[in-house]
C-alpha cells in the first residue's frame, strides 16, 4: 500500500477530516516560508502542500499568482527547497509535506531525479496540474520506484469514463478540484451547487479506493463541515494566502482554527 | 501538417489543467468533423472570399530586384486581408467553429493587439460575445488597438500580472477558459497551445501557402526557389511553408525577432543560436526562452507581435529536423528593410513582416538572378505609425502630438472608461 494513503488512513482514525494547507516556497522571502510552514505544524495541521513557484501558474487564481511572482523575483532552487522541506519535516513526524509545482521547473530538474530526491526527503506525495496522464507513463514509474504518489486531479468537467479511469489509478490521494475555474477568489470562478458537488463527491467514491482530497474555493467552515464524512482531506489554498497577507502568520492560524476546530 | 497524437517529434501535445480536458476534446472533434465537412469548407472559402478580400496578391518586386541585383523578389499580400493581417484566415476559420460548437462567446489572448482586434472583428459580424486579453504593458503601448477592439463591442481585460505583457496575457486567457469552458471558445491567435491549435490554427492559415502555389505557377511557370517568413508563434510562417513542405526544391526561411542583442530578455530568438530550451508551458511543449531553473523570461522586438516566449511546436520540430532554415533580424535591420520596401515599392510593411524582408534582403543579392523568392508581408504598417515615426526620428511628429492633445476634449472623462 501507498505510504501517503496509509499516513490518511491512520490519522483518519483520530480525525473526521484531515487538513491541508497551502504554502509558496519563497513567499514572501525563503526563510519566512519555512518558518510559516513550521509553524503550521506546531498548530497540528496534517499536511502542507508545498508550491515551488513557476513563471506561468495558469490554474492559480490572483493570490497564488502575485505570491509566486514575489518568490520568483529571488532565484529559486528545486534542490536546495527539497532539502529545506525534508529537514523541516524530520521534526513534525504528525505531519507530511506533499510538493506542487508545474511541470516546465520539474522538467528541467528532471521528473527521475524529482521523484528519487522527494522520497529521499520523505515527500511522499507529488502534485503537477499541467501534466496529464496521458504524458506521464515514466514519471508514474519514477514515482513506483521511489515509492512515492503522483498525486491526480479530477473536476466536475472530467467526463463520467475518464474519471473512473483517474480515480482507478489513484494512489495516495485523489485531489477532487470542487469547482470549475482557478484557485482562489478571482473574476474567473465557476458556479459551483452544493447538491452538484456531493453528487459529485459521490460519483469519485465509487470508483475511487485512494483516499480523496478537496480544494479549490474552500474558506468558510460551513464547506469543511459539508466535506466530512464524504472526502478525507479539506484542502486550503488562496483563503489561507489570503489570511496571510491580512494579518500574517497569526490571522493563517485563526482561519485554521475557525474552519478545522 | 498532420501530427501524430498532437505531436511534432517532440513539440506539442496537450499539457493543460484537468478542467480543460473535456472543451479541449470537444475543439478536437469539432474541428476533424469541420475540416472534412464541405459544406464547412464552402462557407469558409466564402467568408475568406467576401469579408477579408481573398485571395490576396502575390506582388513582383521590380524595382527591389533590380536594386539588389540577386533573385526576383514577390511578395504574398497578407497585408491587403480585411484588419491588415493574416490573422484574419483564422479569426475567421476558429469563428464558424465556435457557431458549429455553439458555443457564444470567445475569448482571445492579444499582444500587439491584431489578433484582438481580428477576433473583435469576427465576433462582431457573427453576433459573439467577444472578451480579450491584453497585458497592461501593451495597452499602453498600443492603445489605438485597443480603442477599436471596444468600438467594435470587446471587452478589454487589462492584465497586470508578471510583466504585463503577451504571455501573461495568455496565461489570463487559459484561466478564463478554465471557468467559462462550457460556453466559451478560447480562440487563439498563433499556431502555439494545446493540440488542436497549433494543427488547427496551421490549417487555417494555410490558405496562405496553397494560394503561392497557384499564383506562383500562374505567374513565373514553377514554385518559388525560396520562401521567407517572420517568426513570432508562427502562424504566417505555417500558413506560407506547410503547403510546399513536400517540395523538396522549396527552401524556407524563418526569420525571429533578434530585437537589441543576444542578451537574455533583449530579443526573441528561440530557435537559433541555442537561446530558447525545450520547455513544457501553456499547454505545449516547445523551445522556451527560460532560465536553467525553467522560469521563463522576457522578450524584447520592435514588432511586438514577435515577442512571443514560446513557438508553434511546427515549426520548432521542422527547424530541429533542418526542413525549416531560421535566422533572426535585429531592430534597426528591420527599419531599414521597412524604409526600403516603402521607398522603392510603395507598400507599408507591419514591423513584424519587416524581420522577414529583411532576412530576404540579406540573401537576395548572392542568389541567382533567375531564381525566385516569395516574402510573407503577413501585415500592413498603418499601427506602427508611432513605432516607426520614432525610429525615423521625424521631427514633426512630436508637434502633431502635442497640438492633438491640446485640441482634445477632456469633458467627457466619465465616458471614457464605459467599455473598459
Amino acid at each position: 500500500m501507498s505510504q501517503l494513503a496509509d499516513f490518511i488512513h491512520q490519522k483518519r482514525q483520530q480525525k473526521p477530516i484531515l487538513s491541508m494547507t497551502h504554502v509558496v516556497y519563497g513567499y514572501p522571502s525563503v526563510e519566512e516560508s519555512l518558518s510559516w510552514m513550521e509553524r503550521l505544524m506546531q498548530e497540528g495541521v496534517d499536511f502542507i502542500e508545498v508550491q515551488f513557484p513557476f513563471s506561468d501558474p495558469v490554474a492559480d487564481g490572483p493570490s497564488i499568482v502575485a505570491a509566486c511572482h514575489k518568490a520568483l523575483e529571488q532565484k529559486l532552487d528545486v534542490e536546495t527547497c527539497l532539502s529545506q522541506l525534508g529537514k523541516l519535516a524530520k521534526n513534525f513526524p504528525d505531519s507530511r509535506i506533499v510538493l506542487m509545482s508545474y511541470l516546465n521547473p520539474m522538467y528541467r530538474f528532471g521528473l527521475d531525479k524529482l521523484a528519487k530526491r522527494a522520497a529521499e526527503e520523505n515527500i511522499l506525495g507529488l502534485i503537477l496540474p499541467d501534466l496529464p496522464i496521458e504524458q506521464a507513463a515514466t514519471y508514474q514509474a519514477a514515482c513506483k520506484a521511489n515509492g512515492i504518489d503522483p498525486v491526480w486531479l479530477v473536476t466536475p468537467a472530467t467526463p463520467k469514463d475518464r474519471l473512473a479511469m483517474l480515480a482507478g489509478q489513484a494512489s495516495g490521494f485523489l485531489y477532487c478540484v470542487a469547482r470549475s475555474g482557478v484557485t482562489g477568489h478571482s473574476v474567473h470562478e465557476g458556479k459551483s451547487k452544493v447538491n452538484v458537488l456531493d453528487d459529485y463527491l459521490a460519483e469519485i467514491k465509487t470508483h475511487a479506493s485512494a483516499p480523496m482530497g478537496v480544494g479549490f474555493g474552500l474558506r468558510h467552515r460551513e464547506q469543511i463541515e459539508q466535506l466530512t464524512g464524504k472526502a478525507d482531506i479539506a484542502i486550503l489554498g488562496s483563503a489561507l494566502l489570503d489570511a496571510y497577507n491580512n494579518g500574517g502568520q497569526d490571522q493563517g492560524i485563526k482561519l485554521i482554527k475557525d474552519l478545522f476546530h | 501538417m498532420q501530427s501524430e497524437n498532437g505531436f511534432y517529434g517532440q513539440y506539442g501535445g496537450s499539457y493543460i489543467p484537468e478542467i480543460l480536458y473535456s472543451s479541449q476534446q470537444q475543439i478536437l472533434h469539432a474541428f476533424e468533423e469541420a475540416k472534412n465537412d464541405p459544406e464547412f469548407l464552402a462557407e469558409l472559402n466564402k467568408q475568406w472570399q467576401q469579408f477579408s478580400g481573398r485571395p490576396t496578391p502575390l506582388t513582383f518586386c521590380a524595382n527591389l530586384t533590380e536594386h539588389f541585383g540577386g533573385a526576383q523578389i514577390y511578395l504574398k499580400r497578407e497585408d491587403l486581408n480585411h484588419s491588415g493581417a493574416h490573422k484574419m484566415n483564422n479569426v475567421i476559420g476558429q469563428g464558424l467553429l465556435v457557431k458549429r460548437m455553439g458555443k457564444k462567446r470567445v475569448i482571445a489572448e492579444t499582444g500587439a493587439g491584431q489578433h484582438g482586434i481580428a477576433t473583435a472583428l469576427v465576433a462582431a459580424r457573427l453576433g459573439l460575445e467577444c472578451t480579450i486579453y491584453m497585458g497592461a504593458k501593451d495597452i499602453e503601448r498600443q492603445y489605438p488597438n485597443v480603442f477599436w477592439m471596444k468600438q467594435l463591442g470587446a471587452t478589454v481585460v487589462p492584465v497586470t500580472t508578471g510583466a504585463q505583457t503577451l504571455r501573461d496575457a495568455l496565461d489570463e486567457a487559459l484561466r478564463d477558459w478554465s471557468s467559462s469552458h462550457e460556453e466559451s471558445h478560447y480562440l487563439i491567435g498563433t499556431s502555439c497551445g494545446c493540440a488542436p491549435f497549433p494543427e488547427m490554427v496551421a490549417y487555417f492559415q494555410s490558405v496562405i501557402g496553397n494560394e503561392v502555389r497557384e499564383q506562383s505557377v500562374a505567374q513565373f511557370g514553377q514554385f518559388p526557389d525560396r520562401l521567407y517568413a517572420c517568426v513570432g508563434g508562427g502562424s504566417n510562417a505555417c500558413g506560407l511553408f506547410l503547403p510546399f513542405l513536400d517540395d523538396k526544391d522549396v527552401e524556407m526561411v524563418g526569420v525571429e525577432a533578434g530585437g537589441k542583442g543576444l542578451e537574455l530578455g533583449e530579443h526573441s530568438i528561440r530557435l537559433s543560436h541555442n537561446l530558447g530550451q525545450p520547455g513544457i508551458a501553456q499547454g505545449f511543449a516547445t523551445m522556451f526562452l527560460q532560465d536553467d531553473a525553467g522560469q521563463l523570461q522576457e522578450t524584447h522586438s520592435i514588432a511586438a507581435g514577435l515577442d512571443y516566449v514560446g513557438v508553434s511546436p511546427i515549426i520548432a520540430h521542422l527547424a530541429e529536423i533542418g526542413r525549416i532554415k531560421m535566422t533572426y533580424a535585429m531592430d534597426d535591420d528591420v527599419i531599414a528593410a521597412c524604409t526600403l520596401l516603402l521607398k522603392k515599392e510603395g507598400i507599408i510593411p507591419a514591423l513584424e513582416s519587416s524581420h522577414a524582408l529583411a532576412g530576404a534582403f540579406k540573401d537576395a543579392p548572392n542568389l541567382p538572378k533567375d531564381s525566385k523568392i516569395v516574402i510573407n508581408l503577413s501585415g500592413r504598417g498603418d499601427k506602427d505609425i508611432f513605432n516607426v515615426a520614432k525610429a525615423v526620428q521625424d521631427e514633426t511628429f512630436p508637434q502633431f502630438l502635442t497640438d492633438y492633445l491640446a485640441s482634445y476634449p477632456t469633458n467627457h472623462a466619465d465616458h471614457k472608461e464605459q467599455n473598459a
